[in-house]
């Protein structure tokens, strides 16, 4: 059965470094994958080749069986993306900052859909028609997670999604991203959050100047243990 | 909606939500308006002026009494050129080739510019007019709005996420030029409205709206060479500082350097200069005022020769007329060659400044605006040709008045006495030999095929900055 997401001894040089080296990977439908790695390491990078956005040096990324390179706008369109930086307009409300996304997605959503998803990321009634320049960077962190939600993609790549939300909202993403796993969809999370990593992912990767240099999965339905990817981890940083 | 649409609407309401760009726009809106106004009200009060001028310049001549006709060569007549509807928009060379000539015998005068009826315009205040607004102050405009347009959405990130939704990069493009667009559009109404304006004067609407439609081409490729700048660049500040030294190469450096270099390229003496250069020759072809100047010795024996007569006394005709007419021909031969080359190097220099086109819009622009307003160097050569043709047909047929009804020994007799002078006249009624002067501008085909050239040139700016525009986008990396 194909993969909604593959790398194939992706590589990438960016200015004459190398980003990203012979990274190897499948995240299976429903599941998700969590890369680790410090700054530097190629998580977000890895990422962008999936969008299209990079194109590999080497190797290849493929979406749902089809290389990216090929047909970049399937692979979009079967992506929902939620960036580092929630980046969204502040000049605009909470409602019009959806509504505009999701029309350039070609998904034209009604008022009622857009609260049910900001609902799911308890984002208050009240601040909904406010401009974005005045949420804090969790609340525009949920409205950038409600977006990617509206999407009904098969596919989520979340990019330290949980940067910026109060340890309440960090576990209620974490629920929602479970459950949306549970629903089928295939979650590709790029993190330095080890524990977060853990909480949520079934599988995690240990990315490291480029290269994949571990891989930790769940067993018997448990998650996987933080105290063991946190030792790798903070080996594979000193090494 | 359309994609496409709905960027450009969401770039509306930043715009509209921002008081910095709102303000910009409105003080382009007003001024625009203002001087729109103002040059319309002062072109319309200048033509009606100079249409009163030129009747009441023909009913003063035609009102002199009794004269030598000669006297009538010299009490001369004026021509008018009263600017052209479409100058209410673009009153273009009017200000530096003068507008009205003093025409009388041997001479072909410089053009005169009118009297300045209020002091202020003396202070240069009268020179921004709609055409230079929309030439210099539009682009920039343009530049202040649009400088980010894709830039601001790749510095806060949103680039990324627009891309993610799977819109192409050309589409996003697509979207911002139609906002741009729709600026444009919007501040082609001030200029539809005089174009209207100037049909409601006499203008023929194929010209009118051709001025329109240049200026929109003008403004479109600015806008793309701006969205250009946005797409290519990396940084708002380095955007908009490179659109500034575009603007400036543009609008003020190219059409300053385009001056020189025509200017260089085609010595063209000015009129003073080349009347010195002419007097040298002139007095070769021997005085007309004097009958007895050898230089008209050989015009004599044909004249008693066609007259089958010894002297001139004889002759049926008033030598002094004959003498004074060919003289006028001779004259007029050489004062033509002389005008006929200085304007054909002018309108050499006018050429090669029309080619800097290629470099600037700018010039691309105001050269075909000249040309369709009828406002250009061609159509002031043309006012000269036919106030020319005018001064020679009055003073010839005041001459062959001269000839044909003034005793030769009456005529020589004139300063006897004061009878002697009242008698050496013609009737009043000689004066009709005068023709009614209405310089109109050329028909719209004529004027919009003077047009082409850099109207086609303008189109090449346009298919060029968009066709980068499209390249750049269909290429957009993060």
């Amino acid at each position: 059965m194909t993969s909604p997401l593959e790398a194939k001894s992706l590589s990438l040089v960016r200015e004459g470094n190398a980003v990203l080296d012979g990274v190897s990977f499948t995240v299976a439908r429903g599941e998700i994958f969590a890369l680790l790695g410090g700054n530097g390491a190629g998580k977000s990078s890895t990422l962008l080749t999936f969008l299209g956005f990079l194109k590999p040096s080497g190797g290849e990324v493929l979406v749902n069986g089809q290389s990216v390179t090929g047909d970049v706008a399937a692979a979009r369109g079967a992506i929902a993306y939620l960036p580092e930086a929630a980046s969204l307009y502040g000049h605009m409300t909470a409602y019009e900052n959806l509504d505009y996304f999701l029309d350039l997605a070609g998904k034209p959503a009604g008022r009622a859909d857009l609260d049910a998803a900001l609902d799911r990321v308890a984002l208050p009634a009240e601040a909904r028609t406010r401009r974005l320049r005045s949420y804090s960077k969790g609340m525009r962190q949920k409205t950038a997670i409600a977006l990617a939600l509206l999407r009904e993609t098969p596919i989520l790549l979340l990019d330290e999604p949980t940067s910026g939300l109060d340890p309440v909202a960090i576990d209620e993403f974490h629920d929602l991203v479970k459950a949306l796993a549970g629903g089928g969809q295939t979650v590709l999370m790029v993190t330095h959050d080890v524990y977060g990593a853990c909480q949520v992912a079934d599988r995690v990767g240990l990315l490291r100047g480029g290269k994949l240099v571990g891989s930790f999965s769940a067993a018997n339905g448990e998650r996987i243990d933080t105290e063991t990817v946190h030792a790798a981890f903070a080996e594979r940083q000193a090494a | 909606m359309s994609s496409v649409r709905r960027i450009a609407r969401e770039e509306w309401r930043l715009w509209l939500r921002s008081k910095v760009v709102v303000a910009a726009a409105l003080i382009v809106a007003v001024l625009i308006a203002v001087t729109s106004i103002l040059t319309a009200n002062r072109i319309a009060n200048e033509q009606a002026q100079r249409v009163e001028q030129q009747v009441a310049a023909e009913q003063t001549f035609f009102a002199q009494p009794d004269r030598h006709p000669h006297r009538m060569v010299h009490y001369g007549h004026y021509a008018f050129r009263p600017p052209p509807p479409l100058a209410v928009f673009e009153p273009g060379v009017d200000a530096v080739t003068g507008q009205s000539i003093f025409l009388e015998g041997h001479r072909q005068n410089t053009a005169m510019f009118a009297d300045t009826k209020a002091a202020a315009d003396l202070g240069g205040f009268a020179a921004l007019t709609p055409a230079s607004l929309y030439q210099l102050f539009l682009p920039l405009l343009l530049i202040v709005l649009g400088h980010a347009l894709f830039l601001r959405e790749r510095e806060s990130g949103t680039l990324a996420v627009i891309l993610a939704q799977g819109l192409p990069g050309t589409k996003l493009a697509l979207g911002k030029a139609a906002a741009l667009l729709a600026v444009i559009a919007m501040f082609m109404l001030p200029l539809i409205a005089v174009a209207a304006y100037s049909v409601t004067l006499g203008e023929r609407m194929l010209a009118a709206f051709s001025l329109v439609g240049g200026y929109f081409v003008y403004l479109c490729a600015w806008g793309a060479i701006v969205l250009a700048a946005s797409v290519l660049l990396t940084q708002r500040a380095v955007s908009l500082g490179v659109l500034i030294f575009v603007w400036l190469f543009a609008a003020l450096i190219v059409p300053r350097f385009a001056i020189n270099a025509s200017s260089a390229a085609v010595d063209a003496p000015g009129k003073i200069e080349s009347d010195l250069i002419m007097l040298a020759e002139q007095r070769k072809l021997g005085d007309g005022h004097n009958a007895a100047d050898p230089a008209f010795m050989q015009l004599q024996a044909e004249v008693l020769e066609q007259y089958d007569v010894e002297t001139i006394e004889e002759l049926p005709i008033n030598w002094r007329g004959v003498v004074a007419a060919y003289s006028e021909a001779e004259l007029t031969d050489l004062l033509n060659s002389y005008a006929e080359e200085r304007m054909r190097l002018e309108a050499s220099q006018s050429r090669i400044f029309g080619l800097f086109g290629l470099l600037s819009p700018t010039i691309a622009v105001s050269s075909a605006s000249r040309a369709i307003a009828g406002t250009d160097l061609a159509t002031h050569h043309r006012f000269l040709r036919e106030s020319e043709a005018l001064r020679f047909g009055f003073v010839q047929a005041l001459n062959e008045k001269h000839a044909a009804e003034l005793d030769y020994a009456i005529d020589m007799n004139r300063n006897a006495d004061e009878a002697a002078r009242l008698r050496a006249r013609v009737n009043a009624s000689a004066w009709q030999v005068l023709d009614e002067f209405r310089f109109a501008p050329d028909g719209a085909d004529e004027r919009l095929g003077r047009a082409g050239g850099s109207l086609g040139i303008l189109l090449a700016w346009l298919l060029a900055a968009g066709g980068i525009v499209l390249v750049a986008a269909r290429r957009v990396r993060l």
